[in-house]
C-alpha cells in the first residue's frame, strides 16, 4: 500500500511540474508584431497603446503558463499577438490619418494658388 | 401524493435539460458577435474583406467550443481575439479610406498642377506674341522712321541743290546787273539803255542773252516767291508818255521771262515812270542810271493761320 501511494505521488510531482512547449514560431511572431507595433510608435497613441501593453502582459503571461505546463498558454499568446497587431494598426491609422490631412491641406493650397 | 421512482428519474431529467440550455454566454462572445454584426455590415466589409474573414473564422471557433463546451476559457480567448481581429479589420479600413484620399489627393493635385502649368504656359505663349506684336510694330515704326528720315534728307539734299543752283545763278546774275537785298526783297537792276533803245519797248536782241541768265536765276527760286518786274523812266517828258513807256518795258521783260520758264502766275509787271528815281535827274549820267528795269523777289509769304 506505502508502495503505491509513492508511485502516485511522484507520478503526480512530475505531471504536476511537467512544462509544455509553445511553438518557436509563434511565440516569435507575437514578440515580432509587438517589436513592430512600438517602432510604430503606438506607445504614443492611447488607445494603442493600451493594447500594446496588453499585449506585453500576455506574452510573459502566456510564458508562465507554459512554464507551469499549461496549455491554454497558446491560446494567451494568441491572444498577445491579436492585441498587438491592433496597436500596429491602430499606430498606422494614425499615422496615414495625418498624412491624408496633410494631403489635403497641400492639395487646397495648391488649388488656392495663384501663378504669375 | 404517491412517491413514484420514475417521476424522479424524469424530474431530474428535465432540471439536467433545462441546466444545460440555461448556460449563459460569456460577455466576450456576446462583444465579438455584435462587433462583427456591426462591421459585416460597415466600412470593413467593403474595405478590408479579407481581415473581417480572418475574425469571423475566430468567431466561428467561439461559438463552436461555446455549442460543443459552453462557456469555457477556450471560449473566451477565441471570442477575445475574433473581438480583436474584427477591431482590426475597422482600423485598416480606416487606414485604407485615409489611403484612398491621399491618393486621390495627389491625383488631383497632378491635375490642378498640370492645369496651371498649362494656364501658365498659355499666358506665356500670349505674352510672347504680344511681344513679338509689340516689336514688329515698333520695327515698322522704326521703318516709318527710316523713310521719313530718308524722305527728309532727300528733300534736305534736294534743297541744298536747289540753292546751290540759286546761288550760281544768282553769282552769274551779279556779272550782269546789280543784284542787292532790301526789306522788299532781292532786287535785280537792269540798265535800261542795255535793254530798249531810246523810246522804245521792245528788247534788243543783246538783252535776251542777259534775260536768259536772269530767267535761269528766276526759276531757281523756290516756288513760294513772287515776283514784280518794274519799269523805270527818268524825268524827261511826260508822266503821260513815261507811263505807259515804262509798263510796256516791264511787260516787255516780263513776257520774255515768261517764254524762258518762269511761271507766269507768280511774275507781275507795273509801270512807274520816273516816281522812284535811284538818284536825281540832274546830270546825264544820273538819268541813264533811272531808266532802267528791277526785278524784285519778294521773300516767301508766311501763310496766315
Amino acid at each position: 500500500m506505502f508502495k503505491k501511494t509513492i508511485t502516485a505521488l511522484a507520478a503526480f510531482a512530475i505531471t504536476g511540474c511537467a512544462s509544455i512547449q509553445i511553438p518557436a514560431d509563434r511565440l516569435e511572431r507575437s514578440e515580432a508584431s509587438v517589436r513592430a507595433a512600438e517602432e510604430m510608435g503606438a506607445s504614443a497613441v492611447p488607445a494603442a497603446r493600451l493594447h500594446l501593453q496588453m499585449a506585453k502582459d500576455q506574452t510573459e503571461a502566456a510564458k508562465r503558463m507554459a512554464g507551469n505546463g499549461d496549455e491554454r498558454a497558446v491560446l494567451v499568446l494568441a491572444r498577445a499577438e491579436a492585441d498587438a497587431e491592433l496597436a500596429l494598426g491602430m499606430a498606422r491609422e494614425v499615422t496615414t490619418h495625418n498624412d491624408a490631412e496633410r494631403a489635403s491641406e497641400d492639395l487646397k493650397a495648391v488649388k488656392a494658388r495663384t501663378l504669375p | 401524493m404517491n412517491f413514484k421512482p420514475q417521476n424522479v428519474v424524469i424530474g431530474l431529467s428535465l432540471f439536467g435539460l433545462l441546466g444545460g440550455c440555461a448556460t449563459v454566454t460569456p460577455p466576450q462572445l456576446v462583444e465579438a458577435r455584435e462587433a462583427y454584426n456591426v462591421s459585416s455590415n460597415g466600412l470593413a466589409a467593403k474595405l478590408t474583406p479579407t481581415e473581417l474573414y480572418d475574425a469571423k473564422k475566430v468567431l466561428d471557433k467561439a461559438n463552436k467550443e461555446f455549442e460543443d463546451k459552453g462557456d469555457t476559457a477556450e471560449v473566451r480567448d477565441y471570442s477575445y481575439i475574433a473581438k480583436r481581429k474584427i477591431e482590426l479589420a475597422e482600423v485598416k479600413a480606416r487606414t485604407e479610406l485615409d489611403r484612398q484620399r491621399i491618393a486621390e489627393a495627389v491625383k488631383q493635385g497632378v491635375v490642378v498642377r498640370d492645369t496651371q502649368m498649362k494656364d501658365l504656359q498659355a499666358g506665356l505663349v500670349k505674352t510672347r506674341e504680344q511681344l513679338e506684336a509689340e516689336k514688329n510694330n515698333g520695327a515698322l515704326k522704326d521703318k516709318d522712321l527710316a523713310n521719313t528720315t530718308a524722305q527728309l534728307e532727300a528733300e534736305k539734299q534736294a534743297r541744298m541743290t536747289a540753292e546751290a543752283k540759286l546761288a550760281g545763278a544768282m553769282k552769274d546774275l551779279a556779272a550782269i546787273a546789280a543784284v542787292k537785298e532790301e526789306a522788299r526783297g532781292v532786287v535785280i537792276t537792269l540798265s535800261g539803255s542795255v535793254l530798249f533803245a531810246s523810246g522804245k519797248y521792245a528788247l534788243l536782241e543783246t538783252a535776251k542773252t542777259k534775260l536768259d541768265q536772269v530767267a535761269e536765276a528766276l526759276k531757281a527760286q523756290s516756288d513760294d516767291k513772287r515776283m514784280i518786274v518794274e519799269g523805270h523812266t527818268d524825268s524827261q517828258g511826260s508822266d503821260a508818255t513815261n507811263k505807259p513807256l515804262s509798263l510796256n518795258r516791264a511787260n516787255a521783260v516780263r513776257e520774255y521771262l515768261v517764254t524762258k520758264g518762269v511761271d507766269s502766275s507768280k511774275i507781275t509787271a507795273v509801270g512807274l515812270a520816273s516816281s522812284r528815281p535811284l538818284v536825281d535827274n540832274n546830270t546825264a549820267e544820273n538819268r541813264a542810271n533811272n531808266r532802267r528795269v528791277e526785278i524784285v523777289i519778294q521773300p516767301a509769304q508766311v501763310s496766315a493761320r
